[in-house]
């Protein structure tokens, strides 16, 4: 029913001998917001690029708008806006300049009066030279860029990275003016979670060049979730649970984080353990994500001595 | 229009080299030509008169124009060596390459634009000068014999081989090796290159190695650009 | 009275569920009255820096619960009290909602009596404005 935008198929990507890239699969349909999330270091960055032909993949393949990577036509790419991560632009450009430049790449497309309009709520000039402007006003020029030429997809990698909340704000209401227009997709990659919970319609995560979810945002909220368990005696040493994470132990109590396990299975499991009581614990998105990829043996880096 | 928009932008970054080269080439090629003048004729009889045979073909500006022809060639491979380090080794300092490459063009318009606007930089910088100094040498009143056309040629040799010193220049900004060592192949080779035009005996010979090794830095060029990794 | 709902993204409860409950808060407060016509869904989206999506959501989950109603082409208006339904599944959060309030209360040291009191002015809060709007009528 909705087309395809972007479609990858055991995406991998060797650096040397180091996985950045591992096997990813991934589909994003017309139409959504897809926000790109994982940590430090997870390869968002490197997959962005494998998508838009800037790397080349050691195996897989990756498509946009029906388009192989690694052969992006011209007339595709004027279809897809990119706001490249740390928003590098021309610094000896003037901001008028750089607009006469890109309008050169984009003829009937370029809506002049939206960027102009987009300048002067940024409190730009114009005649202001790249070098000169601040890292924050960079990006909202960085964006007026990749906004007016009205593309069918926008790919973003981390565009609001070190920005102030005001800035990040009028990113996301430029995402949501794009997608209210007919037809466009957005992905970004963000560590701001707050964001992508406002504005997303997908999320994938990706954690060390894997990719580990890859479902609307309801889906993983609705799939992550906290069981606190309280026992007379003391805790079973094993917990077999379908979806079981990890799990965090005191005295007489049991804090389990579950992936996809329905609120059911949680309760005959609480009364086949011998729980006195437990409860089901809404969790936000951050704290969603930082269970989600925490290591295997979730240990808390730092432990205060007893005296 | 695209491809216009393009050289645009690589005209305008190199103009702050062209012009230095130009104006730099002027004010000591004309300089080193009127001191030359002083120097003129003791030089040129008595080398006359000797009778000696000059037995290889020797790029010294013989019989005038001795200081100002070597003058030219440093300031082309400068010329060459800036432009290549501008157009190939600042963007990936500057991190502008993803931008660029995601412009709706082939990689191959950008390649061209970049050595299109290259060549016009040197041509158009140090030609016209060139030509400037030339003429003026030829002028009756400047030097008792006549320039010979040979002597103009070699000129454009240099600059020439300024443009060879920006292909290796660019073709090592382009490689991807990582070791140092490696990474300058481009620079020995346009080195390598420079030297053996340099102890030529003809002038076909000359342009002959010029041609070719053009040609060959050009392929290598274009594969490493279209098929490397940002 | 003007529309204002604030979204805080970390708090747990979906967007929509915010976005839902705040309106349903708006029209029991009397602040929307039966027959006002809501905001459109990219207004709403635009101006609360939404997914359209989302604000569509929380749209529907009102109109579940009886609390709007949508006429294609005119838009999403509150419905008019009397035609609101009240199914078992509302009065069994409702009494789940009291009880969270009741075992607060009695924690607290409150007395029966106190909490009746306190529950009364607090009614009497929301009373009045759906009474001005019938004396009004």
């Amino acid at each position: 029913m909705n087309e395809i935008v972007l479609e990858t198929k055991a995406l991998t990507k060797y650096y040397g001998s180091t996985l950045a890239v591992d096997h990813i699969d991934l589909k994003i349909p017309r139409g959504c917001i897809c926000g790109f999330v994982g940590r430090n270091g997870a390869g968002k960055t490197t997959a962005i690029k494998l998508m838009l032909g800037l790397l080349r993949p050691t195996a897989g393949l990756s498509r946009l708008l029906g388009c192989d990577s690694s052969a992006l036509t011209p007339a595709i790419r004027q279809r897809i806006g990119y706001v490249t991560e740390g928003h590098r632009l021309f610094r000896w450009m003037s901001i008028g300049g750089l607009e006469k430049f890109q309008r050169a790449f984009f003829a009937k497309q370029w809506d002049d009066k939206f960027f102009a309009d987009m300048i002067e709520y940024f409190e730009l000039s114009k005649k202001q030279k790249i070098k000169h402007l601040s890292n924050g006003q960079r990006a909202q020029v960085s964006l007026a860029f990749a906004l007016a030429p009205n593309p069918e997809l926008l790919i973003m990698d981390d565009p609001t990275l070190g920005l102030d909340a005001a800035i990040r704000r009028q990113f996301l209401e430029g995402m949501i003016e794009l997608i209210m227009r007919q037809g466009r997709t957005v992905l970004f990659s963000s560590h701001i979670l707050g964001d992508v919970e406002r504005v997303s319609d997908r999320i994938v995560v990706i954690d060390k060049g894997v990719l580990r979810a890859n479902c609307s945002l309801e889906q993983f909220q609705k799939a992550i979730k906290k069981a606190i368990l309280s026992f007379a005696d003391s805790a079973p040493d094993e917990v077999n649970i379908d979806g079981f994470l990890h799990c965090k132990r005191s005295e007489k109590g049991l804090e389990l984080t579950l992936v996809g396990t329905d609120d059911e299975e949680i309760a005959e499991w609480a009364k086949s353990a011998g729980a006195e009581n437990y409860r089901i614990v809404k969790m936000n998105l951050e704290d969603q994500f930082i269970e989600f990829t925490a290591p295997a043996n979730h240990r808390r880096l730092f432990q205060w001595e007893e005296r | 229009m695209r491809f216009s928009a393009l050289l645009r932008k690589e005209l305008r970054e190199c103009l702050p080299w062209l012009l230095l080269a130009a104006i730099v080439l002027l004010v000591f090629g004309g300089f080193f030509l009127r001191a030359e003048t002083y120097y003129e004729s003791d030089r040129h009889y008595s080398r006359l008169s000797a009778g000696t045979v000059v037995d290889h073909y020797q790029l010294t500006f013989y019989p005038t124009l001795n200081l100002t022809g070597p003058w030219l060639f440093c300031l082309s491979i400068g010329l060459g060596l800036v432009l290549g380090i501008r157009q190939f080794w600042i963007p990936h300092f500057t991190r502008t390459w993803p931008f660029l490459l995601h412009r709706s063009v082939s990689r191959k318009t950008i390649l061209t634009a970049k050595l299109t606007a290259a060549l016009v930089a040197c041509v158009i910088s140090l030609g016209p000068v060139w030509i400037g100094l030339y003429w003026y040498a030829n002028r009756p009143e400047v030097f008792a014999i006549p320039q010979t056309p040979r002597v103009f040629i070699e000129g454009w040799i240099f600059i020439m081989l300024g443009l060879v010193a920006y292909l290796g220049t660019a073709l090592s900004g382009l490689s991807t090796a990582n070791w140092y060592t490696t990474k300058i192949f481009g620079l020995v080779l346009a080195t390598i290159i420079i030297v053996t035009t340099l102890s030529q005996c003809t002038l076909a010979g000359i342009f002959a190695v010029i041609a070719v090794s053009i040609a060959i830095l050009l392929v290598q060029i274009f594969d490493t650009f279209l098929r490397r990794e940002y | 009275m003007p529309l204002w709902i604030q979204i805080l993204p970390g708090s747990g409860e979906p967007i929509y569920v915010q976005v839902a409950e705040q309106i349903s808060k708006a029209i029991a407060r009397g602040e929307l009255s039966s027959g006002d016509k809501l905001p459109a869904v990219r207004k709403l989206a635009a101006e609360l820096v939404i997914n359209p999506n989302t604000a569509a959501r929380a749209y529907s989950r009102l109109e579940q619960a009886g609390l709007v109603t949508t006429k294609t082409g005119s838009g999403t208006f509150v419905s008019d009290p009397k035609l609101r339904r009240t199914d078992a599944a509302d009065i069994n959060m409702l009494t789940e909602r009291m009880d969270t309030l009741i075992t607060r209360g009695l924690n607290l040291g409150l007395e029966a009596q106190d909490l009746i009191s306190l529950f009364e002015s607090r009614l009497a809060k929301f009373g009045n404005k759906s009474k001005k709007q019938e004396e009004e009528k």
